[in-house]
């Protein structure tokens, strides 16, 4: 994204005065929220505040926990490592994967419909941080259970912030445990939203190329 | 634009209103409905060019910036820029020396996060009572809960309001433990000449857009005394694979915030002084506490009830606050209860799945209870007795605004039959009754 179109985008969410992720009045993480269902075809999107952090999400929302083994494609040693220290072990790399996993950037922001079109986990993890406003993620599901269960996890809530952080349990299997702050800053989302939206726009022609 | 001014300021008090009827029962608001929202936080034209600027230098530069600036701010010996005031506490843990299955003592009154800070870093949560007039840890509480097995205390600064860090350090070095701060709430609290961040071995502290420094939407920094916990806590996240990184945009407008930190500061002491004396002046109500020598950062404010004190000692003191609460609400003050259970009441902590299948509470069975809200007295007595206003003194200059909350708890205070008459009419219960709430 052009520096221009940084600013522009930086001072449109300053002037609207709303910064706060559990700010109620809040566009920009919805907004990005539906830009990526769109994107991808999921019917849910869970915004996040780094790569790591959403993969925690991503197998908190399946239940996948501490002592749990999951089929996975070999990951990275930064990614293995940040499963150990979940205590999830990686046994088989036949079965179905937990999750699938692309990491976009400015190079390949254009094609995130495609790669998605490719993933048939569950659950799909979108490192955005690559994209340059620092970390930032998503869980795209059709899976409504692994969308509350990975919401729970990144605010602490039984239900989100619509209900004031109340803790009483409708649903007993969607049971809290640890649970982190793993919420993006509009700020970031409305970046995020905007290169992506870039990313998407067909390139224009100019003049002197047109035949 | 959004600046510190707002669109439709208020009028000055007008001493009559104070003679009307009770809003809820049909009189004039002291504040009306459509002058009622505070913009927290402020961003001013400075702001937006301070975040334009940044953009055109490199993104870890920004980060590194900012932490440098505010660790130089607080007195801290070395910083950790993280995503979240979650995230720095677990990183101020971690490199204080806390392990797998070690037991840290936390007050059973705080945001949730302080405790799952402590199941972050793979270790148990032992829940204390706080002190009856501080709402800070209790030092007594927490010396009766050491065990061999206890590697750090973890005071909170609760509501801006610095614990009694003397007593605790104290008792952290007699039992060679950790003094880990929650400073979440205490941007510029201090006691003495120091500032809260840089009184323990580590600390964390939140930075998200609601506390009295902002970052830009979400933020947290841990700070460390000696290099060798700085140093732990940046190798624990390397050997984990753990990103905490802090975004360069919520920095670069943390930056631009902590220039007008120490303005924002004197706005809310002033605001807090006003206040103050107009409720100690009701009867009713008292003020929050500050203990010689402490600067209370006054992030909340909570307000105690002394019912005995206008003829209202026969009546439950919940119930009195739930009337009081519903009276204030009507003269247009945003009064919360702002916690109604203490913090091992609620369901992670009943649960205790942490990481799943238990973990990390299965390291250390001996340090899990099963708690009642009665094991906490004086946090129940705190939560019976008090009310809390949160943004309400930090909306810098509005001088007409304070004066106006001031106006309308002398106003609910002068009407103690009001207040009778609804707690015997309504079926009030205790807080804890209610379904467990954080905010």
């Amino acid at each position: 994204m052009e520096l221009f179109d940084t600013a522009t985008v930086l001072t449109r969410v300053l002037t609207s005065g709303v910064v706060m992720s559990i700010e109620k009045s809040d566009r920009e993480l919805p907004g990005l929220e539906r830009l990526l269902t769109k994107k991808t075809g999921r019917s849910k999107a869970v915004l996040l505040n780094s790569r790591t952090g959403a993969i925690h999400a991503a197998l908190a929302g399946q239940g996948i926990g501490h002592g749990d083994s999951v089929a996975l494609a070999e990951p990275d040693a930064e990614t293995s490592a940040f499963l150990a220290w979940l205590g999830v072990q990686v046994t088989s790399y036949d079965g179905p994967a937990a999750y699938d996993h692309i990491a976009l950037d400015p190079a390949n922001a254009d094609r995130l419909g495609e790669l998605a079109a490719g993933a048939t986990a569950p659950a799909l993890v979108v490192d955005l941080t690559g994209l340059g406003f620092g970390p930032a993620a998503a869980v795209l599901t059709d899976d409504p259970r692994l969308w509350a269960r990975a919401e729970r996890l990144k605010i602490f809530g039984a239900y989100d912030l619509r209900t004031m952080w109340t803790q009483e349990e409708a649903d007993a299997e969607l049971v809290p445990g640890v649970q982190f702050n793993y919420r993006l800053s509009p700020l970031v989302a409305a970046c995020v939203r905007m290169a992506l939206t870039q990313a998407a726009r067909p390139a224009a022609t100019s003049g002197a190329t047109q035949s | 634009m959004i600046t510190d001014f707002p669109n439709s300021p208020l009028p000055l008090p007008n001493p009559a209103d104070l003679d009307d009827e009770l809003a809820a029962l049909g009189g004039g608001e002291i504040i009306p409905k459509a002058m009622r929202r505070t913009l927290f936080p402020v961003i001013t034209k400075e702001d937006v060019f301070n975040l334009m600027l940044a953009q055109r230098q490199a993104p870890e530069k920004v980060v590194a910036d900012f932490a440098e600036a505010y660790r130089a701010y607080v007195g801290a010996g070395y910083a950790l820029p993280t995503a979240s005031g979650t995230s720095s506490l677990h990183m101020a843990l971690v490199g204080a020396g806390v392990r797998p299955g070690d037991e840290v003592i936390v007050p059973a009154f705080t945001f949730i996060a302080t405790a799952q800070a402590v199941v972050a870093a793979h270790a148990i949560p032992v829940f204390v009572d706080v002190d009856p007039v501080t709402y800070c840890m209790d030092p007594a509480a927490a010396a009766a809960a050491i065990t061999e097995r206890t590697r750090a205390l973890m005071p909170v600064h609760v509501h801006g309001l610095p614990a009694d860090v003397p007593a605790l350090r104290a008792l952290a070095d007699r039992h060679g433990i950790a003094l880990v701060e929650d400073a979440s709430h205490a941007h510029s609290a201090k006691i003495g000449d120091r500032v809260a961040g840089s009184f323990g071995d580590a600390a964390g502290q939140s930075l998200m857009a609601d506390k009295n420094f902002p970052l830009g939407g979400e933020g947290g920094i841990a700070f460390f005394a000696e290099e060798e916990s700085y140093e732990r806590a940046v190798s624990y996240l390397a050997r984990h694979g753990i990103d905490y990184g802090m975004s360069w945009v919520a920095a670069a407008f943390g930056s631009s915030q902590l220039k007008r930190l120490p303005y924002y500061d004197e706005i809310r002491a002033r605001n807090a002084a006003l206040l103050g004396e107009a409720l100690d002046g009701t009867g009713l109500f008292t003020p929050p506490h500050v203990p010689d020598g402490h600067v209370h950062a006054y992030n909340m404010y909570r307000i105690t009830l002394r019912p005995e004190d206008v003829g209202l000692g026969d009546l439950p003191v919940y119930a009195v606050k739930e009337a009081v609460h519903e009276l204030l609400v009507a003269e247009g003050v945003p009064a919360r209860e702002w916690q109604n259970t203490p913090i091992p009441c609620h369901l992670p902590f009943r649960n205790r799945d942490g990481f799943g299948n238990g973990y990390p509470f299965s390291l250390n069975p001996g340090a899990v209870r099963d708690h009642r809200p009665e094991d906490f007295p004086v946090t129940l007595g705190m939560l019976d007795s008090t009310l809390v206003l949160c943004r309400e003194l930090r909306s810098p200059v509005e001088y007409e605004r304070i004066l106006r909350y001031a106006d309308a708890f002398r106003k609910v205070a002068r009407r103690p039959d009001a207040i009778r008459k609804l707690v015997e009419d309504r079926d009030y219960v205790r807080p804890y009754e209610k379904a467990a709430r954080l905010g």
